[in-house]
């Protein structure tokens, strides 16, 4: 059973004060399974907090089907076994943090013993064992998220859902919050987050799923998303006097080198082979891999997909 | 910008804003004196009481209060002329309108308007509405009497009030002896006599017993000395000449019997001059 | 779920507590009490009257003020600030958090309304004014408190902090003229009108109900059964309000 299920789901919304109706998700369909890191990444405005939103309850889709633990994402008890990080959250700044946590763990109903304990290895595990004494309107930024996120694990949750879990942290904070996550995994937990850090996602997610204005563009392992494919090479010559080349584009000259771009590998054999007969020396050949950024960009501008692919994976909705 | 700048252009602004408090200062005081000068105060152009009320929101009575306080000053400051221009508006018309059970508004009103304004006849009809929202306070129709027996010299019109206030429960014993003297005054001795008499009968204190005794001793020679000059003036009419002695008119029938004066004595005639006499002296010397 | 509610009300009290807007309003009301007692030196005449008509209207205004003020900042603005979307992430039913905020509120005037009286009453004994009766118009006061803060908790559910306080004081100011429509209604010509005035008077907060400050301040009676309907219609129309809170919440899109 999925843990988390979107089944065609649409989502508009109308702004107060006009009748247009602004379309935020159309037909999504997405599945996460139990025990994966998926993450979520997408332009401003794609929908991803949206999603996230939809998923607890938050908000309710106009069309389609939101399930939680197979349970409409309406009802209350689907969220028994869940823990939730907002994006900024706002906080209760006059509580201090060993209050806050309180206060969450109450609302699961544990007792005074178990709220004791787990509020204090929670406090250990974001790293503010000393600062639970201090109210929350004196911490800093970073704190606050930390905070944030242990409020998010205080009932011990199987999934985990994060709303930009690295937003205004420092490296040292967000390889803390990447190892909490893949600690979270190892216990066979399932995470769920949105983000737009790239490299994140790309060191820790089992699968990604990519949101370009309210529709999945693409899901799927990094492997399978950023296909193995070579786009093109960078081929860098020494020594061509003149003349132009039977194929590939030069990209940049510097003294008497020259970085020529290739398309396929028919292209770089022809270039090679016509190298010997100008006498130029070959300096190096860099064949570019497609990051996940450049997917991103690709599919955000709305260019048309790659083509053939050699794998022959491409993106699908699940 | 450097420290001293700053510093500077903060002394600059401290300085700036001193000199406008300064001068805002001096507008306020030329304000001051151009209301003086005999504009009229807007809180004269008050609303109707019924329609403030509205507006109070439930703090009538407060509004009612402030109202009050504010013409108190008003009305203690003898520079403003015309003051009692609005006299009638202000108490009956809006602070007695917002909360008819205040009492001080209806009596400083109404001595304002007998004593400052000269309007009596202003006070009386402010104190009626006073009476009439608060039947359960005698001081109400008690301060009416008062004015009528003070300032308008109307006895009856005293006696009536001071009736009114005996009504209600919880009256002052000294309301009755003012109402009794007020028919005395009004030269209706017999009814007064009555009324000195019941207090003397029903007081408990030592004090206005002795004070009843003594009205009540001076009115019954006066009752008494009418009754015999009545029955004197009909004797003679029945028998065409003057009585030779006072037993006279009992023996013609008519009188019951000759009053005996408060000491158990006899009343003096003098069948030359046809004069009743009284042989003591009013206690009271009227 | 009383727990969950008790928790939410006991936080609510506790945010409400050390919100700095709650003592400046408590500062005013003492300051407008002790006020009181310079301008009775004004008056001719009585000074009982002026100090308990202050000191009740200052408890009035400022008991009303607390509770549109933090019952708006504390439901309102946690909507909107999103700092909801923690709680209601949680298994809770959202009545559970509306009224367990309302709960939170009332324990916060409570303890508010104390102090303002306490204060007052201290005033009123020192002076040789006291009157127990006057304990009964505040707690007709209390009552009233009560239902504009379940009226402020509707109209957070309902709108944004601005509006919402807007709104409440609007209904504050109406539940007091109410009186005023039902005069009007006597004057309309038609019979629509009539039954439209009729209608609104039933369905708007009767604020009037709570209020006897002039009776007390006058040692008028007041009549036994009103403090009974007054508790009696705080219950009925004040569980109106707030159920009408859970429904509009239950289904608010929590943007």
């Amino acid at each position: 059973m999925p843990i988390l299920e979107l089944l065609d789901v649409h989502k508009s919304y109308r702004s107060h004060l006009s009748i247009r109706k602004y379309w935020i998700l159309r037909g999504l369909s997405l599945s996460i399974r139990e025990g994966e890191i998926f993450g979520t990444i997408g332009t401003n405005g794609a929908g991803k907090t949206t999603t996230i939103k939809l998923a607890l309850g938050l908000i309710f889709p106009d069309t389609g089907v939101v399930r939680l633990f197979g349970e409409d994402a309406s009802k209350v008890e689907s969220r028994r076994r869940v823990g939730f990080l907002p994006e900024n959250p706002y906080l209760y700044d006059y509580l201090t943090g060993e209050e806050f946590l309180d206060f969450h763990a109450r609302l699961f109903g544990l007792g005074a013993a178990t709220r004791r304990r787990r509020v204090k290895d929670l406090l250990e595990r974001v790293g503010l064992a000393n600062r639970g004494d201090r109210q929350l309107r004196h911490y800093s930024k970073g704190m606050l998220q930390r905070i944030g996120l242990a409020q998010a694990l205080v009932n011990d949750p199987e999934f985990v859902v994060l709303d930009e879990p690295m937003s205004g942290l420092d490296p040292i904070g967000r390889r803390e919050v990447r190892d909490i996550i893949l600690d979270l995994k190892a216990r066979g937990r399932t995470v769920f987050f949105s983000t737009h850090i790239l490299s994140d996602t790309e060191m820790i997610c089992d699968r990604v799923g990519l949101l370009v204005k309210g529709s999945l563009k693409a899901v799927g392992t990094i492997d399978e998303l950023v296909s193995r494919e070579v786009p093109y090479w960078e081929v860098t010559l020494q020594g061509i006097v003149n003349g132009s080349l039977p194929c590939g584009r030069i990209v940049s000259r510097r003294e008497d080198r020259i970085l020529v771009r290739v398309d396929s590998q028919s292209d770089l054999r022809r270039l090679l082979t016509v190298l010997n007969g100008h006498g130029a020396t070959l300096v190096s050949v860099t064949p570019a891999r497609q990051s996940l950024e450049d997917l991103f960009i690709r599919e955000a501008r709305g260019a048309p997909p790659s083509p053939a692919r050699a794998d022959g994976g491409h993106a699908h909705s699940n | 910008m450097a420290p001293s700048l700053l510093r500077r252009g903060r002394s600059l602004m401290t300085l700036g804003a001193l000199a406008c408090l300064l001068l805002a200062v001096i507008v306020q005081g030329r304000i001051e004196g151009e209301r003086r000068g005999g504009s009229v105060h807007p809180l004269l152009y008050l609303p109707s009481g019924k329609f403030l009320k509205v507006m109070a929101l439930g703090f009538d009575g407060l509004l009612a209060d402030v109202l009050y306080l504010w013409s108190i000053q008003y009305y203690g400051n003898y520079d403003i002329k015309d003051r009692f221009d609005y006299l009638e508006r202000i108490y009956e018309q809006v602070i007695t309108e917002l909360d008819p059970h205040y009492l001080d508004p209806y009596l400083v009103g109404a001595l304002i308007m007998t004593a400052e304004a000269r309007k009596p006849e202003m006070a009386l009809k402010l104190l009626d509405k006073g009476v009439r929202a608060n039947p359960d306070q005698w001081i109400m129709p008690f301060e009416a009497g008062f004015l009528c027996y003070n300032d308008l010299h109307d006895y009856r019109r005293a006696a009536v009030y001071f009736e009114m206030a005996m009504r209600v429960p919880g009256v002052h014993p000294l309301v009755h002896r003012f109402q009794a003297e007020m028919y005395n005054r009004a030269g209706d001795k017999r009814t007064s006599l009555k009324e000195w008499l019941e207090i003397y009968k029903t007081t408990t204190d030592p004090y206005v017993r002795s004070v009843a005794w003594n009205h009540v001793h001076d009115l019954k020679v006066d009752v008494d000395l009418a009754d015999l000059k009545d029955a004197v003036s009909r004797f003679r009419d029945k028998e065409e000449r003057a009585p030779r002695r006072l037993q006279e008119i009992v023996a013609s029938g008519l009188l019951q019997a000759l009053p005996r004066d408060p000491e158990n004595g006899d009343y003096l005639y003098d069948p030359w001059s046809g004069e009743v006499r009284y042989r003591g002296v009013p206690i009271l010397g009227r | 779920m009383l727990t969950r509610i008790s928790a939410i009300a006991l936080n609510t009290f506790r945010e409400a507590i050390r919100h700095r807007i709650l003592y400046l309003l408590l500062i005013f009301a003492v300051a407008m009490i002790s006020f009181a007692q310079i301008l009775s030196l004004l008056t001719v005449g009585s000074e009982e009257k002026i100090i308990k008509d202050f000191g009740l209207a200052s408890i009035d205004v400022f008991g009303v003020l607390t509770a549109v003020f933090i019952g708006i900042g504390l439901v309102s603005r946690e909507i909107e600030k999103r700092t909801v979307y923690t709680l209601l992430a949680k298994p809770i039913h959202r009545f559970e958090f509306v009224l367990g905020k309302y709960a939170g509120l009332s324990l916060t005037l409570l303890v508010n309304t104390t102090v303002m009286t306490a204060w007052f009453f201290l005033v009123l004994l020192i002076k040789g004014m006291f009157d127990a009766r006057l304990g009964v118009a505040v707690l007709l006061l209390f009552f009233q408190f009560l239902l504009i803060t379940a009226l402020a908790v509707l109209f957070s559910c309902l709108s944004t902090p601005i509006l919402a306080s807007v709104m409440t004081l609007a209904l504050y100011v109406i539940g007091h003229l109410l009186w005023s429509l039902d005069l009007l209604s006597a004057r309309l010509s038609t019979e629509a009108g009539r039954i439209l005035c009729r209608a609104l008077y039933y369905v708007l907060p009767n604020l009037g109900n709570f209020d006897i400050k002039g009776e007390v301040v006058h040692g008028l009676t007041v009549a036994p059964g009103r403090l009974l309907w007054a508790t009696l219609y705080l219950l009925l129309y004040g569980s109106a309000v707030l159920w009408t809170a859970c429904a509009v919440f239950e289904r608010k899109e929590l943007q």
